[in-house]
């Protein structure tokens, strides 16, 4: 395989990444919960894609309605669960486990526990610079950095941005002056789960769909976010850059496990000289 | 009150086998091993606050390095180190070595509450991939035929003296727990659990502490393994993997992380429950039983037998 399509590989992997790890920092950033359905929600947005498959509209619907139905599941749990835990730090996390566990399940019970493969809907390649690269690829990539951008636009240009920036910073302080915290929370982890299932329709086509994939995104992301921080949103990128990076080119070079091993330990590693993460000022949970 | 309840549960298990058929005892022996794990956890979480999300890989370890031990699968271990004593001693203190290991890097880097969680839930992933991908230790297949239990020259095969045995080795560990708890390392890792930082104004290291907690937990886990090795005869990379730390935290989570003894009949009620609810519900009785996890998690933080065997009153407002 040529060098320069591997490079594309690798920022193809990275900008997904940064979408589901984008998710999951909102969430905690502003929530100080962590979310571990977000793995899978992102399951949720892939299998909503195999599913518009299955039923003869093939893919494009299904990136659609993606982002839209995991949302809608965000906010119903949200509503349900999570609203009444916001005093309980650690309950959260076991509460959204315990989520996660059930619908993997349903997932399991719905679509059996193997590997679906849905038709690539951009099958052809497109070649640029000398070298041949498929479209849909590029198509990924394109998604993945218009919503990157679009949802740095939200928090650093608008109205919304600067209050869920204010309740970031400081909560309570937040809500004297007349931030509505609660709306604040839903809203964020509506968008949260959405970004999760978009990451998870626009990948569906690439991989093959099976119950565990939610996972083998989420500890990715979650590292990521250790990397770079939580204070800032720029630290997704920056973590998501380098752990993204390093383990799509370390399972080039040697093999997935390798990567899965030195990955792991460079984040510890980061983590016991920087605690804080690398962009990171704030104190850490 | 709370000791006619403990006295009670051992009585009541202490008798099970004589009325219950050999299937029943076959599986109450290796419940009580999942109890052990449970109870390690227990440990960590309930009593030093250390949420470990991937407590598994101490298990699994122990596991694998006990069958391996026995098996005498490791180069230049024959005779009397491929016995089960050493099998046991090696298989707790390779894993206490890993923990203490792993604990300077997590403790001292300020990894609390989720994030040393998720942290130790990636390990546990990434051992089971390697133990997988790793075919001198079987790979996907694991390992089978691990010798049994054997002391003295006398192997322990008959399930009932088996029950037995581990049933004492159940007790005496509950029996240290709870009294390492009541001792002063316990009052100064209830201090850390509940205020870290006023517990390091009084001028405890806090990482330290936790550094030997999270030695003995694992140790306590890893000792579960390697009687779970030899109880089924059997290790697979599943043992140290994602999933059964998933089983044991909800084992705990249920009964009650904040009691020792909590925690093991959470274990193995839920083990119970899962033997005659699994046939009925098949696929569902895991989404059922995430579901109650949920609710379990919402309403009870507590746990279902942890209220009912808590020597302490409920509190209120702790501190996070």
């Amino acid at each position: 395989m040529d060098v320069s399509v591997q490079i594309l590989n690798s920022l193809n992997y990275i900008l997904v990444l940064i979408l589901v790890a984008m998710g999951l920092a909102i969430i905690f950033g502003l929530m100080r919960v962590i979310n571990m359905a977000h793995g899978e929600f992102f399951l949720l947005g892939a299998y909503t894609v195999v599913m518009t498959d299955q039923a003869g509209l093939g893919f494009w619907p299904g990136l659609v309605l993606a982002p839209m139905i995991v949302g809608l599941i965000g906010m119903a749990i949200e509503y349900i669960c999570i609203r009444h835990l916001y005093q309980r730090f650690l309950d959260t996390i076991l509460a959204t486990w315990g989520l996660s566990i059930a619908i993997k399940q349903l997932i399991i019970i719905l679509f059996g526990p193997a590997g679906l493969m849905i038709k690539p809907p951009l099958p052809q390649m497109v070649s640029f610079m000398g070298i041949e690269y498929p479209s849909y690829r590029l198509f990924i990539m394109a998604v993945a950095l218009i919503t990157i951008v679009l949802t740095f636009y939200v928090f650093l240009k608008t109205d919304f941005g600067l209050g869920a920036r204010a309740v970031i910073d400081n909560r309570d302080m937040a809500a004297v002056l007349g931030i509505n915290t609660r709306k604040m929370y839903r809203t964020t982890f509506t968008f949260g789960s959405a970004l999760a299932g978009l990451a998870g329709a626009v990948m569906a086509p690439l991989m093959s769909c099976d119950p565990q994939m939610g996972l083998g995104f989420f500890i990715p992301a979650f590292l990521a976010i250790l990397t770079g921080g939580t204070g800032a949103l720029a630290g997704v990128l920056v973590g998501g850059g380098a752990v993204g990076g390093a383990d799509s080119i370390i399972s080039f070079i040697y093999s997935p496990v390798i990567s899965q091993i030195v990955v792991f330990s460079m984040v510890i590693i980061v983590i016991r000289i920087r605690p804080q993460g690398l962009l990171g000022s704030r104190n850490r949970g | 009150m709370v000791h006619v309840i403990r006295l009670l549960v051992l009585l009541i298990f202490a008798v099970l086998p004589l009325s219950g058929s050999d299937y029943l005892t076959v599986q109450l022996t290796q419940y009580m091993v999942y109890g052990i794990f449970a109870m390690s956890l227990s440990l960590l979480w309930g009593y030093a606050g250390i949420l470990c999300f991937g407590h598994a890989i101490f298990f699994g370890i122990g596991a694998y390095v006990m069958a391996l031990i026995t098996k005498g699968m490791v180069p230049g271990f024959t005779g009397f180190l491929a016995s089960t004593w050493i099998g046991l001693l090696l298989a707790v203190l390779s894993v206490a070595c890993f923990a203490v290991i792993l604990g300077y890097f997590l403790f001292y880097g300020r990894l609390s509450g989720p994030y040393l969680g998720i942290v130790t839930l990636a390990i546990s992933v990434i051992a089971e991939r390697v133990a997988v991908n790793w075919y001198y230790i079987g790979g996907f297949n694991g390992l089978t035929e691990v010798p049994a239990l054997s002391f003295f020259g006398s192997e322990i095969r008959e399930i009932h003296s088996l029950f037995y045995f581990i049933l004492a080795v159940a007790l005496g560990l509950y029996l240290f727990c709870d009294r390492l708890m009541r001792s002063p390392l316990g009052t100064t890792m209830a201090a850390i659990r509940d205020n870290e930082i006023r517990a390091e104004f009084f001028g405890y290291n806090s990482a330290n502490y936790k550094i030997v907690i999270f030695c003995i937990g694992a140790s306590v886990a890893a000792l579960a393994g390697a009687l779970f090795a030899t109880v089924t005869e059997f290790v697979s990379p599943t043992l140290l993997g994602f999933g059964f730390s998933t089983e044991v935290l909800i084992w705990v989570a249920l009964g009650g992380k904040e009691v020792l003894l909590a925690s093991f009949l959470g274990a193995v009620v839920v083990r119970i429950l899962e033997a005659f609810l699994s046939d009925i519900l098949t696929y569902y009785w895991i989404m059922v039983l995430g579901l109650f996890f949920v609710v379990c998690v919402m309403f009870f933080p507590r746990g279902i037998f942890g209220s009912l065997l808590s020597e302490r009153k409920q509190k209120t407002g702790r501190a996070l």
